[in-house]
């Protein structure tokens, strides 16, 4: 592939190194094509957004509640992690409510209306029907993976 | 030079008046941690953002202002088009400052990493869709094939782009019916984007070795094309990594985890090259750049070993969603980024004995050493209670209290020692006279430069 003697890459090295980026790019959108369909569908169809999930989700967004808190531990550190606040023991769908409209030590009240509330409430339950998080089934096969990462999940 | 503006002067300098001021949020941030609400005036919702936002455009816009700076030198020809460069500038940092208003107004992306109202992103995708055109008509004009770091920044050009465009898919509603799919999105697009912008410094990083050294065999040898190679497969399939808990199809994770194991090829290589760095480092001490070069070949090693932990399965369980995924996120940005990005600074300006910054290199270094390692130890004791028992969130960030204290402290630390390097660069940049590691009275080469201790 280079040249003999040389470090100088030949005119045949580039040309396969060319073949070689185009092939990862056609894996890449291979990749993506499956990743954005059949790969990430949800498993039950709460955790399908419905209009007042979708609101919710909005508002979200436009309050940048990531900024403190989590989904599957991907977000900031501030605040507690969401995924299952609202199936969680001691928390669920009234206590989430209770604070996003009253706040709480740590976190302000958003100064939402009950409606509103209850559109954030009800994105959180969706999300909460898409899964577990933290997870804590540890059966790990010997080179580190999981055998059945979700099997916990609902 | 002295009097003469270019755009890559402009680009430059920019790019280090955001990293100060994304380091101010950044010390903001931390110490709101430690005391909830100790500045109300810039709520947590708001310095996260202004200091995310803030050290990404330092990072793109000193990587692209080098790039700038770098490749007419290199193809031997002047770049394609300077006013495209110019509007490029005046473009980007436009809809720099209507973003950070936008922050100040509370108006937000809501998205986790680089966020702010999707609009703000057309402005954005349209500059680099001047740098594009610019680079390849600039770049197409290099005489035989090309050296490993233009295939780095031609890819990451292309792909920052690509990803960028990816990450708003969110804005279709096939994508945010599904809290999976629209996580998924997130990690996919997010964290090929970093990759793409890693390209773009490596790539940076090889120039300045290869200017510094006058030796062009490095970025033509084989082992750069398979660095470069690895590199560019990892941005493409190694992102789910980050999502490893999210429940979308386990070939994903399969797939990233196979990947990203990879990457001990390339830290091998680096053990391998250890002894040769250690040399070399000692040699081009005597420069500014030449010790920043040392320190990001040292921060390398150190992120790229904490990724590869926390790409295996079983301990990502643990590190996942604590702040050693912090650690590994500013190890890279700060330790390998910026520490190649300043290295390039001051090669551009022209050298600077090492000696009268010896002080604030190494109060940089450590400070950095410090935060990183309190995060690290913050993150074990969030993920280790999490996992392992029921405590709430609560009571568990205050079992990791001294951690978060000694994150926030050694912030301070960080963010003097960027504050005088930042005043060091912007002079050295803006009052530069002869580029390109020139020493006063001496030829630029480091190989040649004068060894002080």
């Amino acid at each position: 592939m280079e040249s003999k003697g040389s470090n100088e890459p030949s005119a045949v090295g580039v040309r396969q190194r060319r073949i070689v980026y185009f092939v990862l790019i056609g894996l890449f959108l291979l990749q993506s094509g499956l990743t954005y369909t059949v790969s990430t569908e949800v498993p039950v169809p709460a955790a399908e957004l419905n209009s007042a999930a979708r609101r919710g989700e909005a508002l979200y967004r436009s309050f940048n509640c990531t900024a403190c808190h989590q989904f599957y531990g991907l977000g900031g550190y501030m605040g507690p992690d969401l995924t299952n606040v609202t199936i969680a023991p001691g928390k669920g769908p009234d206590f989430t409510r209770g604070i996003i409209l009253h706040g709480s030590a740590n976190m302000p009240a958003l100064g939402v209306t009950k409606d509103q509330a209850d559109d954030l409430v009800a994105f959180l339950e969706a999300v909460a029907a898409t899964g577990i998080y933290p997870i804590r089934n540890l059966d790990l096969t010997p080179w580190g993976t999981y055998r059945e990462m979700h099997s916990d999940a609902r | 030079m002295r009097g003469e503006f270019t755009p890559a002067k402009g680009f430059i300098i920019a790019g280090l008046l955001a990293l100060w001021c994304g380091a101010l949020f950044g010390v903001i941030g931390s110490w709101q941690h430690v005391i909830p609400n100790v500045i109300d005036v810039v709520p947590f919702v708001k310095s996260r953002p202004l200091h995310v936002s803030l050290v990404i455009a330092w990072i793109f816009l000193t990587a692209v202002g080098g790039i700038y700076h770098y490749l007419p030198k290199i193809v031997s020809a002047p770049l394609h088009s300077t006013r495209l460069a110019w509007l490029h500038l005046v473009v980007f940092v436009g809809t720099g400052f209507a973003v950070i208003a936008a922050y100040f107004l509370g108006l937000f992306g809501g998205r986790e990493y680089w966020e702010f109202p999707p609009v703000l992103g057309i402005p954005i995708a349209l500059s680099w869709g001047f740098l594009l055109y610019n680079f390849f008509r600039t770049a197409n004009k290099y005489k035989g094939p090309w050296p490993a770091y233009l295939w780095m920044w031609a890819t990451g050009v292309v792909f920052f782009l690509i990803t960028y465009l990816e990450s708003n898919l969110y804005l279709f509603p096939h994508f945010t019916g599904n809290m999976v799919r629209e996580l998924t999105v997130q990690w996919k697009a997010y964290g090929a984007l970093t990759g793409s912008w890693n390209l773009l410094v490596y790539g940076t990083a090889m120039v300045v070795m290869e200017r510094s050294t006058g030796n062009t065999a490095i970025a033509r040898s084989r082992s750069a094309y398979l660095l470069f190679g690895l590199g560019f497969t990892n941005l493409l399939f190694g992102w789910a990594h980050h999502i490893y808990p999210v429940p979308s199809a386990l070939w994903i994770r399969i797939l990233a985890y196979a990947i990203s194991m990879t990457e001990w090829v390339i830290l091998a290589r680096m053990i391998q090259q250890w002894r040769a760095t250690v040399k070399e480092g000692k040699r081009g001490s005597s420069t500014v750049f030449g010790r920043f070069m040392f320190a990001s070949e040292a921060w390398v090693f150190l992120n790229l070993g904490l990724a590869l932990m926390i790409s295996i399965p079983a301990i990502n369980l643990f590190t996942h969603g604590t702040h050693i995924t912090v650690a590994h996120a500013m190890g890279s940005t700060i330790g390998i980024n910026t520490t190649i990005l300043f290295a390039s600074v001051f090669f551009i300006a022209g050298g600077h004995r090492s000696g009268s910054m010896r002080t604030v290199f190494w109060i940089f270094n450590v400070s950095l050493l410090a935060f990183w390692l309190c995060l690290i130890g913050a993150g074990m004791v969030k993920g280790y209670f999490t996992v392992m028992t029921d405590l709430p969130f609560q009571t568990i960030m205050e079992k990791a209290r001294p951690f978060i204290v000694g994150f926030a402290v050694s912030g301070l630390g960080l963010f003097a020692g960027l504050s005088v390097l930042v005043w060091r660069a912007v002079k050295a940049i803006a009052f530069v006279q002869r580029e390109e590691g020139a020493q006063s009275g001496e030829e630029p080469a480091m190989a040649k430069a004068e060894v002080l201790h």
